[in-house]
């Protein structure tokens, strides 16, 4: 393998290696200019860049970071990269996670100094203490309304009456506690609720635990005179280095969340089952191969023809690759004893009445339930519903996106239209409009199970894992922070 | 001669009394461990199988099983193994066996077996049968001259050919062109002196004709609908009508059946179809029906603005021909992958859809696919409007696309001409990397042989090696069901009808002629 990174396509493996070499500006430069170009493309290769990317930022030598200015220049760096390829969700997933890793590092510094603080204090909500309210976007009969992390001001003037006072904002609970501090970033489990914290501030709780009051978020600027107090620079360094513990742990989780799905294969796969899937998704191949070491079923799989069956027919004839074309591939299944069938995408609906089940492989997840995956997903599923055969989708966490899919049709990118005609047949391209959309938008209505690497859920509990690991105020990037900056 | 495993055993136990059990036991033990030797061979080190029972249906070819066969001694297996001592049976299930297992009386010739019958019945058991499918096997496709009938007119021979290669697709296409055929065969042939055109035509002349036909592609309704009527005919003859004057008679009878059930059909289906389509509407269909084609083209010149929606489909690609044609004719024409249908539907007006039979119970089989289209369209409230002429009607009912249908040849599905061995060096796969389509497949291949070590040999495979891969099969089938509640209306030459109303059509128009 030549070292140099002109003599290979740009790829996720050579951004990699150049992000060890170059500046950060530049590396930003050539992710955004990968992106554009599409030589990056799917979902994990992306997220793993943008990790990496994010890691490098944050670690940038030589530089101090306080809280807010690490999440202004994240923030940035994020927009950039969501500008560059809006439909790559994993980016903004990324980098929306990085900003709640830092948010997280920030308030957990925070809450040994304002302690102290409220002890002295009989009304918790008074002082300087206090942030603007932040309006929010989702409205109240939303499910992502209950994750809005509120910020104190409500209370501002009328202790004990919370609930009421976010109407006028519209959203009152609060954000739920995090009580742990050594929480993993990457899964945090259901924040700490307990009849004790609920005793300990009778005033204005929600069932959501919302963070002990008086505590703030470093974000919204502490004043001036604590920060004096607690002493700057150990803290700035902390941050750094939690941060970068955070965004590392992020890196892990990206890892290990093909085996973490592949954990639950056997519980949902039995014996003389038939399977159908399309395309060739590394996840699902790993799920597969976890389950036939110890059961024997059908596959039939789909190849995705124009646009992914090349990989679909290497990988039934070889295997999946493995992490970014690498050389080695995982074994076939049927070197595993396993009868694959390939048909063509169109065969489908013909034999659904023969299958059991469906396993499909999203290229991003919206918060609703519903996802984005390869085109002819939407026929698949139309059609395992309409003969009432389950249909479950293998995603990791990082594929879920805080979004909420208003108009599906700006999801879906469109690819290359010569690969269904060529361009040498000119009268043809010339005169005929050749469509070719990459993906299809599949409402949660016909998804039955989602494996993720945190277990299986409904695809109506998945608000509440997007609740958990993203941060309401991170979910538009545009939005400008200022009011959170102001001191009260 | 296949028999039941357990009462091979019993009848073999009281018709050999000549050989002891002792002797026999001592066989059967030789036996299975030849046959495990064999297997082991064949196998790699194949997982563990819980003794689950497998469907009927999933007994699929032997190989993928040797394991339950040797550890289980399941005589079952229909690879052809021996029978299984009774004292080993024990608790096992015997099932009923399929294929022939050699069930010789006496026990020598069946151990001489014992080591070529695996390897016998590999190659019968092999990969390209889909289990689910199996009734559907083997595949019709003629391709050479070898092994024709003599009685065999050339025009039918040449059809024939044209059918299996596609040239000829289509089922009224393929429907006229037999009749033709036939018209040339008839006019060939000479009745014996001993019997008389009516008694002696059919049976002897036009049989091995049709033969010829099914053993190129199996029979369309269509034509098995024609194929009657002319045989009615024929046999309804006055014998004593003088040779030529019959002759000339049923060709007239063919041409007007031509005409009157498709060429003018076609043109009343066209006029009462292109009513549907309005100014502005966008109209969806799939694949290449000729008379939606004849629609849409009546439809344009009549003057109406409306735009069409293409959706073609792997292996056959025809809707490419039809968006090309009307291309041609001036059209404004989207065309799309089948991927692609769930973002073009939404858009559509009208979905027009062409048939290979409308079934019984008011389904349609029509090209693989259909059935989505009709799906998604139902989905998008997008009305579905099936063309077909009276002539496609069937008797049959089917419920789903497994019990009817047609399984092309798997050869089909691969993508482009076998790639010549290209050495590793980067010279020679730019050289073969030219050739169109087949270039992505070469260099996608090309290119992780590069990326291995170049003294390795090219390990990654191809699909043109699918064969070589023992539990890999593909599957290929022709048509499928659309459910009746999918299609609003279907129009023919007897007017627009539910798709409830087909068996009445078909008795009106098949059998009540």
């Amino acid at each position: 393998m030549p070292s140099s990174v002109v003599g290979q396509t740009p790829s996720l493996t050579t951004f990699l290696k150049s992000l060890k070499q170059n500046d950060i500006e530049n590396s930003i430069e050539l992710f955004i200019s990968l992106l554009k170009r599409r030589q990056i493309k799917n979902s994990r290769p992306c997220a793993i860049a943008t990790t990496h990317l994010l890691l490098r930022v944050v670690a940038e030598p030589k530089r101090k970071w306080d809280a807010q200015k690490l999440i202004a220049r994240v923030r940035h760096v994020g927009r950039r990269l969501i500008a560059a390829q809006p439909r790559e969700m994993a980016v903004g997933n990324i980098v929306r996670r990085v900003l709640g890793v830092i948010r997280e590092v920030a308030e957990r510094d925070e809450d040994p100094l304002t302690d102290s603080e409220i002890s002295g204090s009989a009304s918790p909500i008074t002082g300087e203490f206090q942030r603007p309210a932040l309006p929010t976007r989702f409205s109240e009969f939303s499910p992502l309304h209950g994750a809005a992390a509120m910020p104190h001001n409500m209370h501002s003037g009328r202790p004990g009456t919370a609930d009421s006072m976010a109407m006028e904002f519209g959203g009152t609970p609060q954000r739920p506690a995090l009580l742990s501090t050594n929480a993993s970033y990457a899964g945090q489990g259901p924040p700490g609720t307990s009849l004790f914290s609920i005793l300990q501030h009778p005033q204005g709780r929600s069932p959501m635990a919302t963070p002990p009051p008086g505590t703030q978020s470093p974000v919204t600027g502490p004043s001036p005179s604590r920060r004096a107090i607690a002493g700057e620079i150990p803290e700035k360094l902390d941050i750094k280095a939690e941060v970068i513990d955070g965004i590392k742990e992020l890196q892990d989780e990206l890892d290990v969340v093909d085996n973490q799905i592949a954990e639950s294969a056997l519980d949902h796969i039995h014996s003389n089952e038939i399977i159908l899937t399309h395309t060739s998704s590394q996840t699902v191949q790993k799920f597969l191969l976890t389950d036939a070491r110890k059961r024997k079923f059908t596959l039939f799989h789909a190849e995705a023809y124009p646009n992914n069956h090349e990989a679909t027919h290497a990988t039934i004839l070889n295997g999946a690759q493995g992490e970014d074309d690498s050389d080695e591939r995982w074994k076939p299944l049927t070197s595993l004893g396993i009868t694959v069938i390939l048909i063509p995408d169109t065969a489908v609906f013909a034999l659904m009445s023969r299958i059991n089940k469906v396993i499909l492989a999203p290229h991003a997840v919206l918060a609703n339930g519903s996802l984005i995956a390869a085109a002819g997903a939407s026929t698949i599923a139309l059609a395992a519903k309409t003969h009432h055969v389950p249909v479950v989708v293998l995603s990791g966490v990082y594929k879920l996106s805080p979004v909420y899919p208003f108009d599906t049709d700006e999801l879906i990118e469109y690819g290359d239209p010569s690969k269904v005609v060529p361009f040498e047949e000119a009268e043809f391209t010339d005169k005929v409009d050749i469509v070719n959309p990459l993906y299809d938008w599949v409402d949660c209505d016909l998804v039955d199970l989602y494996i993720t690497n945190l277990g299986g859920h409904a695809p109506s509990y998945l608000y509440r894992i997007v609740a958990d690991h993203y941060r309401m105020e991170d979910i538009d990037l545009n939005a400008k922070q200022d009011a959170v900056v102001k001191k009260g | 001669m296949a028999e039941q495993g357990g009462t091979a055993e019993q009848s073999k136990t009281v018709e050999e009394p000549k050989v002891s059990a002792v002797e026999l036991k001592k066989r059967a033990k030789a036996d299975k461990q030849a046959r495990r030797a064999a297997q082991k061979e064949q196998e790699g080190a194949p997982a563990e199988v819980p003794p689950a029972t497998n469907g009927a249906h999933q007994e699929p070819s032997a190989q993928g099983q040797g394991v339950q066969q040797d550890q289980k001694g399941k005589a079952a297996q229909a690879k052809g193994q021996q029978q299984p001592k009774p004292s080993k049976q024990g608790g096992q299930d015997v099932r009923p066996e399929r294929g022939g297992p050699s069930q010789p009386q006496s026990i020598p010739p069946r151990s001489k077996a014992a080591p070529a019958a695996p390897s016998k019945e590999l190659p019968k058991r092999d990969n390209s049968v889909v289990e689910l499918l199996s009734h559907l096997y083997p595949i019709q496709r003629r391709p050479n001259l070898a092994g024709v009938s003599k009685d065999v007119h050339p025009a039918v021979l040449a059809l024939g050919l044209q059918i299996s290669t596609y040239e000829i697709c289509g089922s009224s296409a393929r429907c006229v062109a037999m009749l033709l055929a036939f018209k040339e065969a008839i006019q060939a042939y000479t009745t014996p002196r001993d019997t008389s055109l009516p008694r002696h035509l059919v049976s002897h002349h036009l049989s091995p004709q049709i033969d010829c036909l099914r053993s190129c592609r199996p029979l369309a309704e269509s034509m098995g609908n024609a194929i009657r009527w002319l045989k009615k005919l024929i046999v309804e003859l006055d014998p004593d009508k003088p040779e030529h004057e019959a002759k000339d008679f049923i060709c007239e009878e063919i041409d007007r059946f031509v005409h009157e059930r498709i060429t003018v059909t076609d043109q009343a289906i066209a006029a009462s179809a292109r009513n549907q389509i309005r100014t502005g509407s966008v109209v969806l269909t799939y694949a290449k029906s000729a008379i939606v084609e004849k629609t849409i083209l009546q439809a344009h010149e009549q003057g109406t603005r409306f735009r069409l929606i293409v959706v073609d489909s792997r292996p056959l690609f025809e809707g490419k021909r039809l968006a090309t044609s009307l291309m041609r004719a001036g059209l404004e024409v989207q065309y799309v992958p089948f991927s692609g249908l769930a973002h073009v539907v939404k858009d559509a007006t009208l979905v027009l859809l062409g048939a290979h039979s409308m079934l019984s119970n008011g389904r349609l089989q029509s090209r693989v696919g259909t059935a989505s289209i009709a799906l998604q369209a139902h989905k998008a409230d997008v009305p579905v409007i099936v063309c077909c002429e009276s002539v496609k009607f069937s008797g049959k009912v089917a419920l789903d696309s497994i019990v009817l249908n047609e399984i092309a040849p798997p050869e089909e599905l691969l993508l482009s001409p076998i790639p010549e061995k290209s050495p590793i060096h980067p010279a020679g796969v730019a050289t073969t990397a030219v050739t169109g389509k087949s270039a992505v497949t070469v260099t996608s291949a090309a290119i992780s042989k590069d990326a291995s070590e170049d003294d390795e040999p090219a390990k990654l495979k191809t699909l043109h090696e699918w064969s070589s891969i023992s539990n890999l099969r593909l599957l290929n089938p022709m048509y499928d069901i659309t459910p009746a509640e999918y299609i609003r209306m279907v129009i023919c030459e007897y007017g627009s009808v539910p798709p409830s109303s087909v068996p009445v059509v078909h008795r009106l128009a098949n059998e009540g002629m």
